[in-house]
């Protein structure tokens, strides 16, 4: 849908288009940059349907900032190309692209106010200055922040700051939403609200979203879909809860979540038989390790049990306590709080495995 | 001649800092600083009261009527605003470029802008008497595209100052995502948060140029400066009360350009102007 068509239809629905509009189809082909020596993507494929918001999550360096930044036009790929709505964008300029951004780093403009901070994206479309005004009205009071509207940037706490970067980008009524790890500067409480209030407005509004995180709570939160990469790849896309319960490589398995690496032969010790390749694992020749997580193990008090506690962390309803197994094996084992008293540092207790491991995998 | 723009001062720490009030102020300033107040302040005053002392107050008005200086402190004044307008165009579009594009030539490009202050004023003009078009040499106007050259290092720095204070490259990206070219974002974006670098390049270009003698005496100009030690020859009070008077009417000058600027940027919370570095107020907690 055409910018000039989705501001029509919009017009008369508070907070430009709220649940109405259809977001873009956005694809990601075979998509390489090399910066010098360094690949920073390395043939990266990626769809996001109409509406839907994508987390792109790895590590630092694995390019899924680098790919955002193609997406918005920042970057340009060495190969490859990236499709919204099934026309290849790669020639238009970033200023073009309708595509709107919030950015990791604090981005308003320090010369004007919240109101017109969200405007300058309207002004740029030569909307008329009472429209404006009204407009970016609206979106503030869509973010929350209807009364900071006079306030400069430098009178805003980070959070609110975001949230008016926020309503600046979804004013443009963008085709497609970036989100450059925009929560990352702000503390963990703020953090928390804005994510959700993020996921919401998305949600109603229906823009198609990307979002770049490095933070996999973030991401399994908000995503509809999650993609975990590693050296400019997709290691795998999924669904929040597939990619937690069924990963697919052993690095998404240990990147996302905690998770122990017990070696096979001794699942046996913990109550399980024995993983064998034909469990989904590799070729065993250099022996396997089997993935499991931590509320997948339960540990009793034991006098002669199979391994002694080295350490107790306690996280709210769960406690994690770490527990050395025979051959200098250390595991993370989740336990309701209320049971975890008894268990202190030091006590010999028995590790028990209450399900299959989540995958098997070659010995790292 | 102004001295040199000294390095960015940047306050970042958290909420926006609370104001001294002036009497603190006063007081939380030891007396090892007043003592090099004092000092410093008896060095500058003592050179002028004795010229206004040699004056006398009746040179004063007679200033005016001298043959030859309203012509010369018109052309002064003249030189000043080209200079300036001519500086700003060239220095800050460059600097942005370097800044956002090219960040590794930061260190040539001071390197390269301190060339006019160790490069002696002589070889300059020499080397652009030998080099400038024929058309150009018969006018004033090379004065003040020897002028430009002699601004830039001041004009980079205090440029360099205000961009290093700015998240360029995001302010940027944002103005671009949001629809806006080039020139909106130099314009509507970067421009009003350089104010601050901006007048304390003006200042400092003002300032040089009205106070310039090497070159305009080289390149044979009756500007302010010239005039003022050819009159001497003739009236010795007379041109020292000249002297005085250029000495304030620059620094009503400087004070009205500061004050306006840094009222302005007040207003929107911009960076703090002193006359020759620039301060950043902080663009929000986090």
């Amino acid at each position: 849908m055409s910018m000039k068509a989705a501001r029509d239809t919009s017009s008369s629905s508070p907070a430009g288009g709220a649940g109405g509009s259809s977001g873009a189809t956005v694809r990601l082909q075979n998509l390489s940059r090399s910066f010098g020596t360094v690949q920073a993507l390395a043939g990266l494929n990626l769809d996001l349907a109409p509406g839907e918001l994508v987390a792109l999550l790895g590590p630092s360096g694995c390019g899924k900032t680098t790919a955002l930044r193609i997406v918005a036009g920042f970057e340009t790929a060495d190969s490859g190309r990236v499709e919204v709505n099934g026309q290849d964008v790669s020639p238009v300029p970033a200023a073009k692209r309708d595509m709107g951004m919030v950015f990791q780093s604090y981005s308003l403009f320090p010369n004007m106010s919240a109101l017109d901070n969200v405007g300058f994206g309207l002004r740029m479309r030569k909307l008329g200055a009472a429209e404006r005004r009204s407009r970016a009205s609206e979106l503030l009071d869509m973010v929350g922040l209807g009364a900071q509207a006079g306030q400069y940037p430098h009178q805003l706490s980070g959070g609110q700051q975001q949230r008016v970067a926020l309503a600046r980008a979804l004013a443009i009524e963008p085709r497609v939403l970036l989100l450059d790890e925009p929560l990352s500067a702000l503390d963990a409480k703020v953090r928390l609200q804005l994510r959700e209030q993020i996921r919401a407005l998305q949600q109603r509004l229906g823009t198609t979203t990307l979002f770049v995180t490095h933070d996999q709570e973030e991401a399994l939160s908000m995503a509809d879909r999650v993609g975990v990469m590693k050296d400019g790849q997709l290691e795998q896309i999924a669904t929040p809860h597939e990619l937690y319960a069924h990963p697919a490589t052993a690095f998404v398995a240990e990147f996302v979540g905690t998770m122990n690496r017990i070696p096979s032969e001794m699942l046996s010790l913990l109550g399980h038989a024995p993983a064998a390749a034909g469990d989904g694992g590799p070729d065993p020749s250099g022996g396997v390790d089997a993935l499991v997580r931590p509320e997948a193990l339960r540990i009793m008090a034991s006098p002669n049990g199979n391994g002694i506690v080295t350490n107790r962390t306690f996280l709210g309803q769960l406690t994690r306590i770490s527990v050395r197994l025979s051959g200098d094996v250390v595991v993370q084992v989740d336990q309701q709080s209320t049971e975890a008293n008894a268990i202190t540092p030091g006590a010999s207790v028995e590790v028990s495995l209450l399900e299959a491991p989540v995958l098997v995998a070659e010995r790292g | 001649m102004a001295a040199v723009v000294g390095d960015e001062m940047v306050q970042d720490a958290g909420p926006v800092p609370a104001r001294r009030g002036n009497a603190g102020w006063l007081r939380r300033m030891p007396v090892w600083r007043w003592l090099i107040l004092v000092i410093v302040g008896i060095y500058f005053i003592i050179p002028l009261v004795s010229a206004f002392r040699f004056t006398g107050t009746s040179a004063f008005p007679a200033v005016f009527r001298q043959e030859g200086f309203s012509s010369a402190f018109e052309l002064s004044l003249k030189l000043a605003v080209i200079t300036t307008v001519l500086t700003l165009v060239l220095m800050l579009p460059t600097t942005v470029y370097v800044h956002l594009r090219l960040p590794r030539l930061r260190r040539l490009m001071e390197g390269v802008t301190i060339l006019p202050i160790v490069i002696p004023p002589v070889v300059l003009i020499v080397g652009v008497l030998q080099v400038a078009p024929g058309f150009l040499k018969s006018q004033p106007y090379l004065l003040a595209l020897e002028y430009v050259v002699l601004a830039m290092p001041f004009a980079y720095r205090a440029f360099d100052a205000g961009l290093r204070a700015l998240d360029l490259q995001t302010l940027v990206e944002a103005s671009q995502s949001l629809g806006g070219g080039w020139g909106t974002t130099l314009w509507r974006v970067l421009l009003p948060n350089l104010r601050a670098s901006l007048l304390s390049a003006t200042v400092l270009t003002v300032a040089l140029v009205l106070g310039e003698f090497t070159m305009a005496s080289l390149d044979l100009y009756q500007t302010f400066p010239v005039w003022i030690v050819n009159f001497d020859q003739t009236s010795g009070p007379i041109s020292v009360a000249a002297s005085l008077l250029a000495l304030v009417v620059t620094w009503l000058f400087l004070l009205a350009i500061s004050t306006i600027g840094g009222r302005r940027s007040r207003r929107s919370g911009g960076a703090e102007v002193s006359m020759f570095s620039v301060g950043r107020r902080n663009t929000g907690g986090s």
